[in-house]
């Protein structure tokens, strides 16, 4: 009984495992890997798991006697790449036997909590972010100030925007961020900080640009991993067409009130 | 030249935080954006943009997974900030801007634009990750044996 008890901890640590680095900007086949690694380490062979972009499946069979099977639904969220390293590192060392299966379980609990970085240090990277691209995409070092106080605001927006009760749906965040960092840049662009706006709006897109599901959607296509990869990269197209929305609402505001040509 | 690296790097790093990549990593994600948008500069004047992105997307992830190996971490670390300077954030911004201005032939050419930016993109990326990985497990040998 102690054995089988044993097991079934194993098998939820490999399953928490996968949970962390799904949710947190892994590919798929890099979840799966790490839930066998563990799995493997803790002495169950006939483990097989089943991994989508939102969801785990794993079942263990063993004497065909003792089934398990776990089961999680995991919801889209951002990308925190230092769990995904952290877990990575610990199944290395899972492997080598330097854990049991509860300390494991404890050494991942640890990992969840790994705490974010300060708000005030995202919103001044997602600013000298904004400013460094916006010079890059072909602006001035007066466009590049202005993307850098858009940039800063657009992170402050869209820290408000997740902090409201009613969790705000992507598709909402998205098409709200490119408003407001439209908005913001009209405003400044009209304080006479900045020389186009159109290299200032360019700047400040970057932090929304779904960079992540981008990537992840087109290595789990390269790895076969049809399902995820297709619903990844329509996550990315969605956002992208969001932005693009949310700009161009508040620039054809603009136009129709100004009569073209400011912009 | 000098200021095109320096920017791309700096703005790299700065993604790099907002993605939480450990801060040990950040002088290597900076390398790998600078390098990549020297890449795409440098080619992109000889042989055009977009095959021009695809070297620099080459590059990107060969530097990535050469990194990966030698730090023994997830390739996924440096990739996802290094690509960034390569993403057509600009094209969206272009393609949505022209059909506003109802600037509709624009509007498509900047839109095709930015689709073959990201073909090239996603051909890089699955070209160097065919690579076995031994590669570059013997390239960092013979880097210690040397």
């Amino acid at each position: 009984m102690l054995r089988i008890m044993e097991e079934k901890t194993g098998l939820d640590a490999a399953a928490l495992a996968g949970r962390i680095l799904l949710q947190n900007g892994a590919e798929i086949f890099r979840v799966e890997e790490t839930i066998e690694r563990i799995a493997k380490s803790y002495g169950m062979e006939g483990n097989s798991s089943f991994v989508l972009s939102s969801g785990i499946f794993i079942t263990e069979e063993k004497d065909d006697k003792h089934f398990y099977a776990n089961v999680k639904h995991i919801p889209l969220s951002a990308a925190h790449l230092d769990k995904v390293a952290a877990v990575n590192q610990l199944s290395r060392e899972i492997e080598e036997g330097k854990y049991t299966a509860t300390e494991a379980i404890a050494e991942l609990e640890k990992i969840q909590q790994m705490p974010e970085k300060p708000k005030w240090a995202q919103i001044l990277a997602s600013g000298i972010g904004s400013a460094c691209f916006g010079y890059l995409f072909g602006g001035t070092y007066m466009d590049s100030i202005a993307a850098f106080i858009v940039g800063s605001l657009l992170w402050m927006f869209l820290c408000v925007m997740s902090k409201r009760k009613k969790r705000t749906t992507k598709i909402m965040l998205n098409l709200g961020g490119g408003m407001f960092l439209t908005s913001c840049a009209i405003l400044i662009y009209q304080l006479g900080i900045g020389d186009r706006l159109s290299h200032i709006v360019i700047g400040s897109i970057i932090p929304l640009v779904p960079g992540v599901a981008f990537t992840n959607g087109i290595r789990d296509l390269a790895n076969e991993d049809y399902i995820s990869g297709i619903v990844r990269l329509v996550d990315a197209l969605l956002i992208a067409f969001c932005i693009a929305l949310g700009v161009g609402i508040v620039f054809t505001i603009y136009h129709r009130l100004t009569g073209g040509g400011m912009i | 030249m000098m200021e095109q690296f320096l920017a791309a790097m700096i703005g790299t790093i700065a993604f790099s935080l907002l993605f939480s990549v450990p801060s040990r990593y950040y002088p290597w994600c900076g390398i790998v954006g600078g390098i990549g948008w020297l890449c795409y500069l440098i080619s992109g004047s000889y042989v055009g943009n977009i095959v021009g992105c695809f070297f620099a997307t080459c590059v990107v992830v060969l530097l990535c997974r050469f990194f990966a190996t030698r730090m023994r971490c997830p390739v996924t670390i440096f990739l996802i900030s290094g690509i960034f300077p390569l993403v057509p954030g600009a094209g969206i911004y272009w393609t949505a801007y022209y059909t506003i201005m109802e600037q509709y032939s624009l509007a498509s050419a900047k839109g095709f634009e930015t689709i073959k930016y990201a073909v090239a993109i996603v051909l890089g990326i699955i070209f160097i990750f065919e690579i076995p990985q031994g590669f570059f497990k013997r390239m960092e040998h013979k880097e210690i044996g040397q």
